[in-house]
């Protein structure tokens, strides 16, 4: 049995402080734009994944809060029958961390926007990038970059070509590590390969501006992919003119992280030298449908967890006060 | 306050030994003064760039961590070690492979046939999932070195360890009866500074690519 060394910090008065000013201000920017907050209670009793903080409340195993988009789906559809179309959300989620050097309890301040079915939701996913472009300067960010991706450029290929889940999930691991030889190696044999081959590489060959959109034409799945390819060009075409100066746009073609849960575009903040990513989120389209709602939905998180220890260790990247 | 200056970290041993030369030349070749110090970070010849000599199975900690950005490892480390990093290339040179190896004479059936199998390995992961795929049970003996006097000695049955040219094998009596993988050394990134700096990280990762990719 591994000894494991959960890690709860404490928030001095720098931190504490830090973090009451940024939650404030995020939720008051959500606020403005339409979302009404909701609390989903710290205490879950749906069925608990690996990973959460367990115990039994008598004879029921609960979890503290593991995940607010899944907290908050579950009360949603408990409790609406028409899904309010914009929430936001603020508070701690508690995890067991998977890198040794991260926090179990994480605050994070977050909003969803849903979409009833039939609708379109092209402006939502503008609407969330626009709201994420504003938060490097709310939280007094010199600079930042917001990366644009779109979970069924890898999701889509891999169901057309009818791969196992396991060698699924192998070619996923391997575009996570953005290593395209063990793309190679994993579907070695499979009839796929030299096509899925082609279209990893095709991926991973930019992570620069709107033009790295263009790579995708190598791809042999390019037809496949251009309604995809159509909708994330119209949100960077909307978004170009507004892009504020500190921040820059970058299309990365092969974000396959959180690759089971989203289904369309997906937004990753981050600042130059930062380790972790400080804000994500993008389209999930599967989940509220799971819980038989015809509901679309699209989010983001903000991981002040992490940016207050950017704060601690890299004050040059943050304006002073 | 300046960007922190970025750590590129090196295996010490036998892969350092074969790619260091390979740099001189180039952007990233190493001081040669500090080289025959028994200094661990060298100056590289691109200011704010130094290099870290780790020991291989380090190396991919220092990475994931993003203290160093960029580094080179072995495949058969990082498979061992599973850390969330980049892997940008298959470097091609220093490779291996991983195999069985048992005493000269003794078959890969009849270790299969042995009721209780004792295999001494660095490479746990790696062997638990030999055996799973051949649907085997055995006992592992974890070792860190010198690996090839546990069959000689009889702590061992057999032993999954690296081969490159047979020599060691050979010398100690012992032949690969099965082979489980290959391993070569590898590019890797940390994925942080890869995603947050790649206008910074990507021409160093390019730089040694070009002057180490065979």
């Amino acid at each position: 049995m591994p000894v494991r060394t959960p890690h709860f910090p404490d928030l001095l008065f720098g931190p504490a402080g830090r973090l009451r000013r940024w939650e404030d201000a995020l939720m008051g920017l959500l606020a403005a734009h339409g979302y009404r907050e909701l609390h989903p209670s710290l205490v879950l009793r749906d069925t608990v994944p690996d990973g959460a903080l367990r115990f039994f409340d008598g004879d029921d195993l609960v979890a503290l809060r593991w995940d607010f988009t899944m907290a908050l789906a579950g009360l949603l559809a408990r409790s609406f029958p028409e899904p309010p179309d914009r929430v936001s959300y603020a508070g701690a989620v508690f995890r067991r961390p998977v890198q040794p050097w991260e926090a179990v309890e994480r605050f994070e301040v977050g909003c969803e926007r849903i979409t009833p079915e039939g609708q379109s939701s092209t402006e939502a996913d503008v609407e969330l990038a626009q709201l994420l472009m504003a938060i490097p300067g709310i939280l007094g960010l010199k600079s930042a970059i917001l990366h644009m991706g779109n979970a069924a450029l890898v999701r889509r290929p891999l169901e057309a070509e009818g791969l196992s889940p396991e060698l699924a999930a192998e070619v996923v691991a391997a575009l996570s590590r953005r290593a395209p030889h063990r793309v190679a190696q994993a579907l070695e044999g499979h009839p796929s390969a030299a096509r899925l081959s082609a279209h990893a590489k095709a991926l991973l060959s930019e992570l620069d501006g709107p033009a790295s959109l263009g790579a995708l034409s190598a791809s042999p799945y390019a037809e496949l992919l251009q309604e995809e390819v159509d909708h994330m060009d119209r949100a960077l075409q909307a978004l170009l003119p507004i892009l504020p100066a500190n921040l820059e746009l970058r299309v990365d073609l092969a974000d396959v992280a959180g690759l089971d849960f989203y289904t369309g575009p997906t937004l990753r903040l981050w600042a130059p030298g930062a380790q972790q990513e400080l804000a994500a989120g993008g389209r999930y389209d599967r989940l509220f449908p799971g819980l038989g709602r015809p509901w679309k939905a699209a989010g983001f998180c903000v991981r002040l967890s992490r940016l207050l220890d950017l704060a601690e260790t890299r004050p040059d990247l943050f304006e002073q006060p | 306050m300046n960007a922190p200056a970025i750590l590129i970290a090196f295996p010490k041993g036998r892969l350092g030994d074969e790619f260091v030369p390979l740099l001189a030349g180039t952007p990233l070749a190493l001081d040669a003064q500090a080289l025959k110090s028994r200094v661990l970070r060298i100056p590289t010849a691109t200011p704010g760039v130094s290099a870290l000599l780790l020991k291989g199975a380090d190396l991919p900690r220092y990475v994931a961590a993003g203290v160093a950005s960029l580094g080179i490892v072995g495949s058969d480390t990082l498979d061992e070690m599973d850390m969330d990093l980049l892997e940008l290339a298959d470097l091609g040179f220093g490779a291996c492979r991983l195999s069985l190896c048992a005493l000269a004479g003794v078959s890969l059936d009849e270790l299969r046939a042995k009721p209780h199998l004792r295999l001494a390995t660095k490479f746990p992961r790696a062997t638990e999932a030999w055996l799973t795929r051949e649907g085997l049970t055995a006992e592992l003996v974890p070792l860190s070195s010198s690996a090839e006097l546990a069959p000689l000695l009889g702590l061992a049955d057999a032993i999954v360890d690296l081969v490159q040219t047979g020599g060691t094998l050979k010398a100690h009596g012992l032949v690969e009866t099965a082979v489980l993988g290959r391993s070569s050394a590898r590019l890797v990134a940390a994925r942080g500074a890869y995603l947050s700096e790649p206008g910074r990280i990507r021409p160093l990762a390019d730089t040694l690519i070009s002057a180490l990719k065979g």
